[in-house]
Formats: C-alpha cells, sequence, structure tokens
C-alpha cells in the first residue's frame, strides 16, 4: 500500500483526477482508500482518526500529542452558558482583563450547556479543544477516564491555601481516591436543586413550614391540590435532568441503583417497592400536572411561572425569573432544601469545575488562569448573579448568601449537602445509567403503560444491569 | 488503460472515434469529479469510519478495540432500541400515507379553476419555510398541558385539560407537528406534476365519454406518478432522520412511546461512548439501503 | 385540467381550503402573538389573544443580541453553498446525462445513496475532517459540509431535469461547431433555468435551517448561523420564548420571501421535470 499514498495524496492537492485513476473509483474499496489517504496529511499527528483496526495501541494516545497547528496564537475558552446573561457577561470580561494583563489575546466563547456533550465529543476528537472550559463532574469523570484532562492537583492546592481552603463538598467532588489518582477540575460552584413552593397557597390550608419528609410533601401537595388550576407535584418525571430527581428520592427511600463496588444493580429491592408505591400512588391521585412525562428541561419552571405548581424542585433559574419579571408570584414563594425519605435524607450537590484539556497548548498560562478567577472579589459579584453555592471557605461570607434566599439555600447546600450519587458509586456505568433515565422510566412504565410495579422493576433492573455489565 | 481495451476492442475500426469517446469519457470524469470528491470526503469516509466503529468499543478519545458484534448485542436488548423500530416505522409510515393522500388533495384542489391561486401557493409553503427547530418548537408550545394554545381551546370548549402529550396522543401529536412542517413539498411537486399532464389528453378522455375517476385513474396517475415517487423517496429520506420533531416535543416519551432512532443515537452520544452510538445509526442503515434500492429500480423503470 | 366548478363544488372546495388556511395559520399566528408578549404574560396569562402587545423582544433581538449578524451569516452560508452546489451539481448532472462512460450508474447511485447517511452517524468523522483541513470554526468550512446534502440532492434533482430536455438543441449548436461546455451553458441551462431556480431554492432552505451541523462545526459567537442562534436562546431550563419565537418569525423572513419571489419559477421548474427523474 505505501508506494500508493504519495501519488493518491499529490493527486488530491491537485484537486483532480485523471480519467484513468477515476476508472476504479467506482470500486468501493478504492474509495476508501482514496479519501483515508487525502484526509491524512503527510505528517499526521498521532490523532484517533484511522479506523480502529489498523490503529496503534490506545497507549499512544496517552503521551503528549505534536503541538496542534496554530491558526492564531489565540488563547481560547469555552464557559458554560447559563441563565443569567449578566453572569455570563462578567465570566466574558473577567477572562478578557486577565488576557490583558497577562499580554495575551483570548477568545472566550460561551457555549450552550445543553451541547457542551456533543461540542465537546467532536472536538476531542478532532483535537480543537479549547485551552481551558467549563463543565459537569460527570464529563470530567468520562474524559479524565479516557486521559483527555490534565491533572490539576497542584492548582487546586495553591487555591485552597489562598482562600482558607476548600469546603468539604467542593473537595469531595474532585477527590482524587474517588476518581481515578488526581484532581482534575477545580470547583467554581456548586448547583442544588431546591423545592420552591407556593407559600401562600399552602398556608391557606395551614401549612407555614416547609416539609420535612417527602411523604409530608406529598400530603401537603395532596391538600392544595384543585386541577386544573393547581396541581400539587410538579416534578418531572421524563427523560431529561430533571427527571432523575426520581432516582435521589428513591436513595432516600433506602433504594440504591447498584451495590458498593458499583458493579452490579440491585434496583429489585423492597426499598424500590416501596419508593414506587408512594410515588405512583400519588400519580394516580392526579398530583402531578399531566405532561409530566414529558416535560423538558423548561416543563417544571413553566409550571410553576404559570402559578399550576406548588411544588417544584429547582436549581434557581425560577428565582431568576420570578425576580425580573413576576415579583408577586416571588413574594408567594418559599425555598427550601430537598426532604428526607424514610430512610435518609439526601440533598445532591452539583459541582461545576474548570479544566484543562491534555490539547491545551497554554498550559501553564491556563493554570493561571483557573487561579485568576477563583479571585474572592470577583467571585463575589459573580455569584450574586449565577445561581452557585460557594466552593471556598472565604465565599462563605460573601453578602448574597445572607441576602437572597435561594443562595442561602445554595450555602446550605454547599455546608451540608451530600456528594454526587450517594449513597451509590458514582462511575461511569451510575453516569450512564443517569443518562439513560431509567428510573423516571420505570415510573412511566407505571403510570403511563400501566404496567405492575413488580414488573417495572424487573426490567430496569434487567436494563440497569446490562449497562454495569458493560464497565466490568 | 483497464478502459482503453474494450474500447480498442468494441471500435477497431476508425481510429477517430476511438478518441471521441476516450475524450467523451475524460470529459465525463472531469465534470462530475468536484462532486464526488466532494462527497468522497464528506460522505464515504466519514461513512466507512462510522461503520468501522460501530463495530469497536471506541469511546471519545480512545482508540477502542474491536468487539465484533457486541454493541449490536447489546442494543437488541435494550427496551427502548425495540421500540424504536416500532415507532419508526409507524412514524414514517403514518406521516408518509397523509401526506399522499392530503398532498394529492390539496394539490388536486388548487389545480381547479379557483381565486388567487398564486395566494393559496404561497400559503401553503409557509411551514417548509421555517426551519425545522423552530416549526416544532412553536409546536411544542401549542401542545404544552401548561398554557399551551390547544390547551387554551380544549378549556374554552369545555373538554377540560387535555394531555396531548399523553401515551395515546404523544405519537399522533408527533405525527400532526411532523405532517405540518413535511406537507408544503409534496403539495408543490404534486401540483407541478399536475400541470405537466396535458391538457389535450383528458379532452381526448372527455369525448371518448370517460367519467371523472376514469379520467383520474388512467390519465392523471399515470401522468404523475413519477414525481409522486421521487417526493416519496426523497421525503422519506428526511422524515427518517428527522430529529427535532421528536425530541423538541417529546424527547422520546412518555415511556418510550414516541422513541425513534435518531433519538435513540443522541441518548447514545450523550456518553461519549461514540463505537456505541455509531451502532444504533449502522442498524437502521439496512432500512435506508432498501428503501433506496426500491427507489432506484422503480425510477429506472420508469425511465424506460 | 382546468374545468369550472359546480356552485356546490366551489362552495366544498372553498371550505376545505379555509380548513387548510387555518391548520396552516393557527401555528403561526400563535407564534406571532408570543413574540410580542412579556416574558411574563406568556405564562400567567396563557391567552390565544394580545392583550399587551409589545415589540421588546424584537428591540432585544436586533439590539443587544445583534440577531442581524446571524441573519447575515445565515445568508453567507446558505448563499454561498448553493451557488457552490448548484454550479458543481450542473456540471455532475450533464456528466451523468448526457456522456456515455463507464461507472456511471455506480457514480450516479453513489450520489443518491450519500444522501441517505443519517448526519448523527457522520458527525464526529466530519468534525475531524473539517479540522484536518483548517476548516474548522469558519463559515468557509460550514459552507463546504452542506455540500454533504447540497450536492447530492442538487444533482439528483437536476439530472431529473436535464433528461427531460430534448438533446437535439444540443446536438444541433455542436454540429455547428459549440464546444460540449459551450453547449450546457449556452444550451441546456437557459432552458433549463426555473429547474435551476427550483433547486436553488430548495439547497438554500436546506442550509437555511440546517442546526445539527452548524452547532458542531462553529463556536464564535460572530459566525453563529440563525438556528445555531435561536438554539442558544435556550440556556439550561429556560426557554426565552418571546425572543425565540421572534427570532423564528425573522428568521423566516428570508426564505419566505424568497419563496414569494420564486414561486412561480419553482412550480414551473419542477413542473418541466426537475423531480421527475
Amino acid at each position: 500500500m505505501q508506494p500508493y499514498d504519495e501519488r493518491q495524496d499529490r493527486d488530491c492537492r491537485r484537486n483532480s483526477i485523471t480519467a484513468k485513476r477515476a476508472q476504479w473509483l467506482t470500486l468501493p474499496a478504492a474509495l476508501a482508500l482514496v479519501v483515508a489517504a487525502c484526509a491524512t496529511p503527510p505528517a499526521a499527528p498521532a490523532q484517533p482518526q484511522v479506523p480502529a483496526a489498523t490503529a496503534p495501541p490506545a497507549a499512544a494516545e496517552a503521551t503528549q500529542p505534536p503541538a496542534a497547528p496554530q491558526p492564531s496564537g489565540k488563547f481560547t475558552y469555552w464557559g458554560g452558558l447559563i441563565f443569567s446573561d449578566v453572569a455570563n457577561q462578567m465570566l466574558v470580561d473577567k477572562i478578557t482583563e486577565w488576557g490583558k494583563a497577562r499580554g495575551i489575546e483570548v477568545d472566550v466563547v460561551m457555549i450552550n450547556q445543553n451541547e457542551t456533550q456533543q461540542k465537546v465529543s467532536a472536538a476531542v476528537e478532532a483535537g480543537t479543544m479549547p485551552d481551558a472550559l467549563d463543565m459537569g463532574t460527570g464529563l470530567m469523570q468520562l474524559l479524565a477516564k479516557n486521559g483527555q484532562l490534565e491533572p490539576l492537583d497542584d492548582v487546586f492546592k495553591q487555591i485552597g491555601e489562598a482562600h482558607g481552603g476548600w469546603l468539604e463538598s467542593a473537595a469531595k467532588s474532585v477527590d482524587p481516591a474517588r476518581y481515578g489518582g488526581s484532581v482534575w477540575g477545580i470547583p467554581f460552584g456548586l448547583s442544588g436543586n431546591l423545592i420552591n413552593r407556593r407559600h401562600d397557597l399552602l398556608s391557606a390550608k395551614g401549612f407555614n413550614e416547609a416539609p420535612k419528609t417527602w411523604e409530608e410533601l406529598g400530603q401537603m401537595a395532596e391538600a392544595v391540590n384543585d386541577p386544573p388550576k393547581v396541581y400539587g407535584m410538579g416534578f418531572a418525571l421524563s427523560n431529561v435532568g430533571d427527571g432523575n430527581l426520581t432516582v435521589t428520592m428513591l436513595q432516600t427511600w433506602g433504594g440504591r441503583i447498584a451495590d458498593d463496588q458499583g458493579k452490579n444493580c440491585t434496583i429489585d429491592s423492597p426499598e424500590t417497592r416501596t419508593f414506587m408505591e408512594w410515588i405512583t400512588g400519588l400519580y394516580k391521585k392526579g398530583l402531578f400536572p399531566p405532561g409530566v412525562t414529558t416535560w423538558d428541561g423548561a416543563g417544571d419552571n413553566q409550571a410553576y411561572q404559570a402559578g399550576q405548581a406548588a411544588f417544584i424542585a429547582n436549581p434557581g433559574s425560577v428565582y431568576l425569573n420570578l425576580r425580573d419579571n413576576d415579583p408577586e408570584l416571588l413574594a408567594a414563594t418559599r425555598f427550601s432544601g430537598l426532604p428526607a425519605g424514610p430512610k435518609l435524607q439526601l440533598q445532591p450537590y452539583g459541582p461545576n469545575v474548570r479544566a484543562i484539556p491534555v490539547t491545551s497548548r497554554y498550559k501553564d498560562l491556563a493554570k493561571d488562569l483557573l487561579m485568576y478567577l477563583a479571585d474572592d472579589e470577583f467571585m463575589k459579584e459573580y455569584y450574586a448573579n449565577a445561581i452557585y453555592g460557594p466552593v471556598l471557605n472565604s465565599q462563605v461570607d460573601f453578602p448574597v448568601f445572607k441576602a437572597s434566599p435561594i443562595h442561602v439555600g445554595l450555602l446550605d447546600v454547599a455546608k451540608n449537602g451530600t456528594p454526587p450519587a450517594f449513597p451509590d458509586v458514582d462511575n461511569p456505568a451510575y453516569a450512564e445509567f443517569n443518562a439513560n433515565f431509567l428510573i423516571p422510566k420505570m415510573i412511566q412504565r407505571v403510570v403511563v403503560d400501566n404496567v405492575s410495579i413488580e414488573d417495572a422493576i424487573k426490567e430496569t433492573q434487567a436494563a440497569c444491569q446490562a449497562i454495569y455489565d458493560k464497565y466490568k | 488503460m483497464l478502459m482503453a481495451r474494450p474500447a480498442t476492442l468494441q471500435s477497431p475500426v476508425r481510429a477517430s472515434r476511438i478518441s471521441l469517446s476516450k475524450r467523451t469519457s475524460l470529459l465525463g470524469y472531469a465534470l462530475v469529479a468536484p462532486v464526488v470528491i466532494c462527497l468522497l470526503i464528506l460522505v464515504v469516509y466519514p461513512f466507512i469510519f462510522g461503520v468501522t466503529i460501530s463495530f469497536t468499543n471506541r469511546e471519545i478519545g480512545t482508540e477502542g478495540q474491536f468487539v465484533g458484534l457486541a454493541n449490536f448485542i447489546y442494543l437488541s436488548k435494550v427496551p427502548s432500541f425495540q421500540k424504536a423500530i416500532v415507532n419508526t416505522i409507524v412514524l414514517v409510515g403514518t406521516v408518509q400515507t397523509m401526506k399522499l393522500v392530503f398532498g394529492l388533495g390539496i394539490a388536486l384542489l388548487l389545480n381547479q379553476a379557483i381565486r388567487a391561486r398564486q395566494f393559496w401557493r404561497g400559503l401553503i409553503l409557509l411551514p417548509w419555510a421555517m426551519p425545522a427547530f423552530v416549526a416544532y418548537l412553536t409546536w411544542k408550545l401549542l401542545y404544552l398541558p401548561q398554557g399551551g394554545a390547544f390547551n387554551i381551546i380544549a378549556v374554552g370548549l369545555g373538554f377540560g385539560n387535555i394531555d396531548f402529550l399523553s401515551r395515546e396522543l404523544a405519537m399522533p401529536s408527533v405525527i400532526l407537528a411532523t405532517f405540518w412542517r413535511g406537507f408544503p413539498f409534496w403539495v408543490i411537486s404534486f401540483l407541478a406534476a399536475l400541470q405537466s399532464v396535458p391538457q389535450e389528453q383528458y379532452e381526448a378522455a372527455a369525448i371518448d365519454g370517460a367519467n371523472a375517476w376514469q379520467r383520474f385513474r388512467h390519465i392523471t396517475i399515470p401522468g404523475i406518478l413519477p414525481v409522486v415517487l421521487v417526493v416519496v423517496l426523497l421525503s422519506t429520506i428526511w422524515t427518517t432522520n428527522s430529529f427535532e420533531n421528536v425530541w423538541l416535543i417529546t424527547q422520546g416519551g412518555p415511556s418510550d412511546a414516541t422513541m425513534t432512532f435518531p433519538v435513540l443515537a443522541y441518548f447514545g452520544l450523550q456518553t461519549l461512548r461514540i463505537g456505541e452510538a455509531a451502532a444504533v445509526s449502522v442498524a437502521m442503515l439496512p432500512v435506508f439501503v432498501m428503501m433506496a434500492f426500491i427507489g432506484v429500480k422503480l425510477l429506472e423503470r420508469n425511465q424506460e | 385540467m382546468l374545468h369550472k366548478l359546480s356552485p356546490s363544488q366551489k362552495v366544498l372546495a372553498y371550505a376545505c381550503l379555509v380548513l387548510l388556511a387555518i391548520l396552516i395559520l393557527f401555528p403561526i399566528y400563535y407564534m406571532l402573538t408570543v413574540s410580542l408578549k412579556t416574558n411574563r404574560d406568556i405564562y400567567r396569562v396563557p391567552s390565544l389573544l394580545l392583550p399587551n402587545p409589545t415589540l421588546m423582544n424584537y428591540v432585544e433581538l436586533l439590539g443587544r443580541r445583534g440577531f442581524a449578524v446571524n441573519m447575515r451569516n445565515s445568508l453567507i452560508v446558505a448563499g454561498s453553498a448553493t451557488v457552490i452546489s448548484v454550479f458543481i451539481s450542473c456540471l455532475a448532472a450533464y456528466s451523468l446525462v448526457r456522456l456515455r462512460y463507464r461507472g456511471r450508474t455506480w457514480i450516479g447511485r453513489l450520489i443518491l445513496f450519500s444522501y441517505l447517511t443519517p448526519a448523527s452517524l457522520l458527525f464526529i468523522p466530519l468534525a475531524v475532517i473539517i479540522n484536518r483541513l483548517q476548516m474548522g470554526n469558519t463559515l468557509h468550512g460550514l459552507i463546504f459540509t452542506y455540500l454533504t446534502f447540497a450536492a447530492p440532492l442538487s444533482t439528483w434533482l437536476l439530472m431529473g431535469f436535464f433528461r427531460n430536455v430534448p438533446v437535439d438543441l444540443e446536438e444541433q449548436a455542436m454540429v455547428d461547431g459549440a464546444t460540449r461546455l459551450q453547449a450546457l451553458f449556452r444550451i441546456l441551462l437557459p432552458v433549463a433555468a426555473p429547474g435551476l431556480v427550483a433547486v436553488s431554492v430548495f439547497t438554500f432552505t436546506g442550509a437555511w435551517n440546517e442546526l445539527l451541523l452548524a452547532l458542531i462545526f462553529t463556536t464564535s459567537p460572530e459566525i453563529r448561523t440563525v438556528p445555531v442562534a435561536l438554539q442558544y436562546l435556550i440556556t439550561g431550563d429556560v426557554f426565552r420564548w418571546g425572543l425565540i419565537m421572534a427570532g423564528a418569525v425573522v428568521a423566516a423572513v428570508p426564505v419566505m420571501t424568497l419563496y414569494y419571489l420564486s414561486q412561480r419559477f419553482v412550480v414551473q421548474g419542477l413542473a418541466a421535470g426537475a423531480v421527475k427523474t
């Protein structure tokens, strides 16, 4: 094959195919050859591109890839676009300011978080990852596992020392012992779901306090349920991230996705059955608004903002929206942490981190940037607009964590919350299980398809095991 | 050189003839080359790549190893996959039948002597002129159980709140939205085809005493059949590959009632396991290849 | 088959048309009303009517969010992709229809089959290729990738069209000394003009509306196309319905204008055989 390669390559560069050569273009095999030759420049870097069968072993991947071609010397940063325009702009301005101070041109692009997964997938394969970027710990874990991220233990330590230490929650979310031996991302904010409730409706029925348990929440929801005007339970049971709150609920009932080794599924349990009876019972009583089984991420926001849901779980976007558009409804709203189940109280925090890809052309500068962004003065302003809980001890006393009800709640999540997946093991199999929304689907099987609870659990157990088996 | 031989064998008499046919071939290849090169780079190579990795356990950032049919075996066990097969067939089959029946009906109607035909034609094209993403978001807004337009109407008419995305209604709702966005192409193509059927044939048939049905059956249908075939083929490709219609309205729910192949492939990509995600797309290829073969055969027969 | 309808048939025909108009226009009407509402009204006062119309969404879209830049990008991308695709497709279609050579049938099939491949299978390898060609995150890279769907469709439609133009005219011209290419450009294409318009309109629409590839192959805000910009109005779990619908209305205007201006040619072109492969 070797002697052909060069000729084909020349042809491609001339961008013409002679008639003679073209005759055998009709043979599919030849097609593959020509194109493969065209698409691979003479000095091809060791990038994944050749079909796997002929590829060098994966070990080559872990070594430093050769410097990517530099169309421009710009330092690129991908920020995660969040629902606050002000916070988005602040991040852009801050990084631009840093670039000026360091004398490097920066290109800060805010990436829609709904598309991060696809963009990162394509960018890793094409070798076009930015020099640093924001992500969630789920993606961080997957990329780190495949050797795509730069270890950041030193940066993590330095930032911690400069700011009175990391909060335990933040430290746990990137704990080297849990996630493959190194710190792969620098936390910059913890998200968490808080219960938003209609205090006006609830207090009219004599409920002035936040529900302590999920069962209590269910009873309160039943008391104010008044369809079609108001439904008690505005919780998504659909195939979107919000639907996975039901995983947390299940865990508070004592149910578990998998065993302590994170190897075998344990969904089929008496705890799961009790939980399923509770939640499907409430559904059958008509406490859930119509459509919860197909809600997208905005379903609960819309139901609540339309005044049609008494309880929702939301990371703060509803608060922001009410603050800016609907002060009356905001006045009627109270925020609280997630209630306890019969066995456990869980309040998972969702860490957001900044990471540096192994392909970054400016690793030292990128690390410098991460330290620059941890600046207290900046974060004080930033938190006031973005809806996150703190990650560092120096941030705990920022005024915003006393001023706004949602931030008070998030501070509590940061101090007392539970790590993602807890008490289950946070591993790639668990992540894939969640990405397939098998718990919301298990509930859908019962409330939508009228399958018995028993059968729904059996099916889900089997589907779950099939996923976990792939990671053994 | 392979080429030259048969040419020489076939016409050994006149040298100029050979060079002419050779020159024609050369020109032929040269003219078709830009498109072929583009497609080799942009479609054939990525396609081979995709099919290859569907037999590996490749994840983003790794090479992956050959795992044979493991991805397909895993998929065949996933309940959503089985539902996706049925749903894709139901969705595409129903939508295409609706488009055919209503498309033809509307085209026949617009082909009559009605007022302001230009206006009606322009009107028909509106849904097609809209980005699919926007069109389906609008339908999502119409179906919303809380404050959606259809529910405002349902409540106003005294039916109470209806969940248009429930198990029974989700598929019909997706079908209606998909139909709305896709039917203009059919109407306009059929209209064009109807206008190309020679008027004299109808007149001749009318003199022979053929009634309206007979004229439709024996003149209109054969006259527009080639167009119908092409439109069915093109539109079926578009509809089968369509992702936004399901994703934006139901995410494949409730309980997989609207799960289709493109949505399943999308879910597959969320875990960075691109080998497995590619397998979902590859699994639907046989259907496409079959469709294409039938389409090509019918078309080729028609050309003769 | 234009013929006079009886009065009762007429009533029936117009009744059908009115129903049809409602089916088509109702979603569009709703879209318009939402684009003219405030965020609060959309949720709190769900209504088919417009109690407090406001242009706020349009002002924000075209002002602060600079939607005009996205429109310009889309025009550049869709326009260039159309011109390039239609040009190379003319050559290819002519070659495949009028010239006889080996492998012709197979090339024709390759073109049809490449139209069948699902984008979900292609996008990662495409990203690799586009980057190798140094076209990542650029408008011309996007234009190039749009040929994946534009070139097969244009070629295929044009083939059908050329086939229906009698070959005599070109043969006559060539007897008079014209070359093949002159025959193509001077004789065939002018006759085929309405078909070219139809094919261009389809290609333009496809490129104007494309979302998935644009989302992945462009990153910088200043080169985002209209569908990407609209997608970026959905942040996390917040749908800015008012803005999105205002964007949808603005985005639909160019394509609708195009259709309005060209519909006569489109219908003529299709009628003359563009889809009659």
